[in-house]
């Protein structure tokens, strides 16, 4: 399996106007009223956000996450067409995945990494 | 695991080898699109339990375009492989779930009798209307292949830390794949046998891929140890089933959901690759010999009607 570095001279931290994601609470319990809290990291190039601490309901789906970041970092219509969500850096689960299936199986102290790629970074 | 290893791999083979009965009907809407003088008969096909429907997508495409000569592609009919779904009483089925999972869900929740015979399993075509908000759109073989591998990835990544799986050569992930595709059980077998094996000293799983689907919930995925190390015993297919359920109750409760699952194993009939295996058997066994070719258990509750 090969990984791609992520491109640590041409990352580009973004500004954003947040709005729909709820904020994150300052007690760093992993779930806060059964929301599930995760952190978003860029690779393979992916423009990094301000904002990377992120909190949703258990119920609300990969595929969900993904769309909402496609309109959150604005992105332009040849990056749209492919956003990947990988966890455990490893593999990208299904869009109707929900995230509380995924932070149950693979949090890591209460908190879920999700690392977000324009390409396939890791298969 | 001390079981005879000679009837184990009969069990493989049998679920390698299962087929269900499948009949594909054109729907309405696009029967009444089709520019020949007869209407297409339906088509029938034996297809893998453990296949998916992507993989003959072009062979159901080819039989019905025969049908819609000239106006393939035509943007007022928007008759192309593209839009094709298939749905089985109303509900679109998704591209990304083994046929025998879709099958086993789908046709036992939603019969009003257990003895009513289903099969074979009628399916509607549709070639147009694709529902782009219930449905991930799987263009072609390759990203139903993709989505093979990364649940496979998945399901290694809980056994044994992705360490098998990271080790192998992109060959051996291909052999598994087109080992499926062609129907080759010993080439499948060949290397999936490597991904059942232990690592860490341990002498199983460190923890159990598994899925469990209930008619209109999204699946539920927990961390479950095979053996319990305390009490010095093997964990069943019951308290995987108990384990999940309470879980998964708290989880709700915790988020104010007004309507909270039933967490009583009596309340439903349990089907892997449509047989009710017995609650005792461990937990282990099952993820070794009765998987799906992505190494995950994909496990259906179905609710006992009331009579």
């Amino acid at each position: 399996m090969s990984t791609i570095e992520s491109d640590k001279t041409e990352s580009k931290t973004v500004n954003f106007d947040e709005t729909n994601l709820s904020p994150t609470r300052p007690s760093g319990d992993s779930e806060n009223d059964g929301k599930i809290v995760f952190l978003l990291k860029a690779a393979g190039g992916a423009p990094i956000l301000k904002k990377k601490k992120w909190a949703l309901p258990r119920s609300k789906t990969i595929g969900h996450i993904v769309e909402f970041l496609k309109k959150y970092m604005q992105l332009d219509v040849e990056q749209q067409k492919q956003l990947f969500l990988y966890v455990n850096q490893t593999f990208a689960p299904a869009f109707d995945t929900t995230i509380g299936a995924v932070n149950d199986c693979f949090n890591s102290e209460g908190i879920l990494v999700l690392h977000y790629t324009f390409t396939p970074a890791w298969g | 695991m001390s079981t005879s290893s000679i009837d184990d791999k009969d069990i493989t083979r049998e679920l390698w080898q299962s087929r269900l009965p499948i009949c594909f009907i054109l729907s309405d809407e696009d029967m009444s699109k089709v520019n020949r003088s007869e209407s297409p008969e339906p088509l029938y096909l034996m297809l893998s339990r453990h296949s998916y429907f992507p993989c003959i997508i072009e062979k159901i495409f080819r039989y019905y375009s025969t049908y819609y000569k000239g106006n393939l592609n035509d943007q007022t009919n928007s008759i192309n492989l593209n839009n094709l779904w298939l749905e089985y009483e109303s509900i679109p089925l998704k591209w990304h779930y083994p046929i025998g999972l879709l099958y086993d869900l789908y046709t036992s929740s939603l019969s009003s009798s257990s003895s009513v015979s289903h099969l074979p399993w009628q399916i509607i075509v549709h070639l147009s209307k694709f529902p782009e908000n219930e449905l991930i759109r799987f263009p072609d073989i390759e990203s139903i292949e993709a989505h093979y591998m990364t649940t496979l990835k998945e399901a290694d990544a809980l056994k044994h830390k992705g360490q098998i799986i990271g080790d192998m050569q992109k060959r051996d992930h291909k052999q598994l794949w087109n080992s499926l595709l062609q129907d080759k059980y010993e080439a499948f077998w060949n290397i999936n046998i490597k991904l059942m094996s232990y690592t860490d000293n341990l002498q199983y799983f460190r923890y159990i891929p598994f899925r469990i689907y209930i008619l209109d919930k999204p699946f539920m995925q927990k961390l479950f140890s095979p053996y319990d190390i305390e009490q010095n015993k093997w964990m069943t297919l019951y308290d995987l089933l108990q384990y999940t359920l309470n879980h998964e109750v708290q989880c709700e409760k915790l988020a104010n959901e007004k309507k909270i699952l039933n967490n009583n194993i009596e309340n439903y009939r349990v089907i892997i690759h449509g047989v009710q295996p017995p609650l005792h058997s461990p937990i282990q066994w099952l993820s070794e010999y009765f998987s799906y070719p992505d190494n995950f258990l994909h496990i259906c509750l179905i609710e006992n009607q009331m009579r």
